[in-house]
């Protein structure tokens, strides 16, 4: 399995590094959207969230200081460029 | 293993999804969901970084559009990969 080129993964390293204490979108499975600042990721994609907004259906529906999500609930986490 | 590497004529599956780094990618993922994006990479797992990303969800309100900019997507819930493939109107 260690076959696969380092080229591969870089897009997705320089990722995580990139987006490292960055205002992010999460979204889960379910189809809630959780935005706020990423403090910390792992590689089961569990996530520490800071200032986090939850979305159910695009409307804000909560507010937490610190969140955290784990990572088998994890659609995909999207970079955000302002509040919208 | 090593004969499956070795041998030229047969191409490992990711390495297929390998020749689409850089080119435009349809994702059928499980639960009526489908992502449409530039494939910048992708790891063992299936999990993809993907750029100017377009999400279809079907809803019983019809489809939703998500535009995104730059999305790492958990490999977890993929069924299947288009190369090239955009997503028919409809």
């Amino acid at each position: 399995m260690s076959t696969a080129p380092p080229s591969r993964k870089e897009a997705l390293t320089s990722f995580i590094q990139q987006i490292h204490g960055r205002p992010v979108v999460v979204k889960l499975n379910s189809g809630v959207d959780y935005r706020g600042v990423l403090a910390c990721l792992d590689g089961y994609m569990n996530i520490a969230l800071e200032q986090t907004e939850e979305y159910v259906n695009g409307q804000l529906k909560n507010k937490y200081g610190d969140a955290f999500i784990r990572g088998n609930n994890v659609l995909y986490i999207s970079t955000q460029k302002r509040k919208v | 293993m090593t004969s499956v590497t070795t041998n030229p004529s047969t191409l490992l599956p990711l390495e297929l999804v390998d020749k689409c780094i850089g080119s435009r990618i349809h994702i059928i993922m499980k639960n009526d969901k489908e992502i449409v994006g530039t494939l910048l990479g992708f790891d063992d797992f299936v999990n993809m970084r993907l750029e100017d990303v377009t999400e279809y969800e079907a809803t019983p309100e019809g489809r939703r559009i998500t535009k995104l900019d730059n999305i790492l997507l958990n490999g977890n819930n993929i069924t299947m990969l288009v190369p090239g493939g955009e997503m028919p109107d409809a």
